[in-house]
């Protein structure tokens, strides 16, 4: 009886746990992004958002998000402020 | 004509490589086919006591290689069936005994007498997965419904793909039909959407396999074994024969799948 109700109350779908999890970690194998690949892109990114605006280069983030059907990069910058007279090249 | 060769890989371990291969390989020669099973791993081989052969070994796979035997001296007949013969693998051997190219001309060399060439890959990427793939022209990946094995499948896939190795079908082993409806396992359908390779059959979890392998006999020769049947269906569909996927299994989901495949 006892174990009945852990049951009921326990988080039943582990499947869609594993899917999802699944689902991140190949995405990580095929795109084969190493630790190292990211944060040369992070600081890429950093660099090149530096000649527009002051950045808190701290708070970057790069993450990649799966949806249904596409795989998104996803990256947080926090924005001090916007530099004025940037010259358009 | 010559035979076909294919390859039975996984990337992780004991999800069934071996008792897949004694299956379908045997499933296959009671059709009337002849069918030889090449135990390519070297130093781990176990194939030929899951065909319950193991009394009957002089020659191996590596004897070949190195020209001590001929072919058919190392070929060991099946206890039941004419035509099926196992060729074992070298027990004390490293895995670099044989090279890929020597695997490649003993597969066509095989080929050419027989209908089908059935390779059991070790698990690993490493230097006996290329001994074991070179030769082959198909590939069967074998995942059970865990994280692990699912990851390793896709990796597999992957090399496998990178070889030029592109006709690949996945064996779902080990499947819990009772645990998918209740949503603690992966089912067919996200297991097939995850790795999208076609699927060629799906084996439910069964206590028949332990008992099979303690005896020596693969399963396909037992009657009434759900698991030995659902071997049958893939060694049918390997031969080209459209076999429906039914529902039962799976709780509904292979339906989804068939449509995906139009199997």
């Amino acid at each position: 009886m006892l174990k009945a109700i852990q049951r009921f109350f326990r988080d039943r779908n582990s499947a869609q746990t594993a899917r999802q999890r699944l689902g991140v970690v190949l995405m990580h194998d095929r795109l084969d992004i190493s630790p190292d690949l990211l944060e040369a892109l992070k600081n890429d990114i950093i660099e090149v958002l530096s000649r527009y605006m002051e950045i808190d280069q701290n708070s970057i983030r790069v993450d990649f998000e799966e949806g249904k059907d596409y795989t998104a990069l996803v990256s947080n910058v926090q924005v001090k402020r916007v530099y004025r007279n940037v010259a358009a090249t | 004509m010559a035979g076909r060769t294919i390859v039975v890989t996984s990337g992780k371990g004991g999800v069934g490589k071996t008792t897949t291969i004694a299956n379908l390989g045997t499933a296959l020669a009671k059709k009337g086919f002849s069918v030889v099973m090449i135990d390519a791993d070297i130093g781990l081989r176990n194939l030929d006591v899951v065909m319950g052969l193991e009394n009957r070994i002089v020659y191996n796979l590596v004897d070949i290689v190195e020209g001590k035997c001929r072919i058919e001296q190392a070929m060991i007949r099946d206890r039941k069936l004419k035509k099926l013969h196992i060729i074992p693998a070298a027990q004390t051997r490293e895995k670099d005994a044989v090279q890929p190219e020597q695997m490649k001309a003993l597969c066509q060399q095989l080929a050419e007498q027989n209908d089908f060439v059935l390779i059991d890959c070790p698990a690993g990427i490493e230097r006996g997965f290329k001994n074991a793939v070179a030769g082959a022209q198909q590939a069967l990946v074998v995942t059970t419904p865990e994280v692990s094995a699912i990851r390793d499948a896709d990796r597999v896939i992957g090399l496998l793909e990178a070889n030029l190795l592109k006709d690949i079908h996945l064996v779902i082993n080990r499947l819990n039909v009772k645990m998918v409806k209740q949503g603690d396992m992966m089912s067919t359908a996200d297991i097939v959407s995850l790795l999208s390779v076609p699927l060629i059959g799906v084996v439910p979890e069964s206590e028949d396999v332990v008992v099979s392998t303690n005896r020596g006999v693969p399963l396909v020769h037992e009657r009434g074994s759900r698991a030995g049947a659902a071997f049958q269906k893939i060694a049918a569909r390997l031969n080209g024969e459209s076999v429906p996927f039914d529902d039962d299994q799976d709780g509904g989901f292979l339906s989804r799948v068939k449509r995906i495949f139009g199997g």
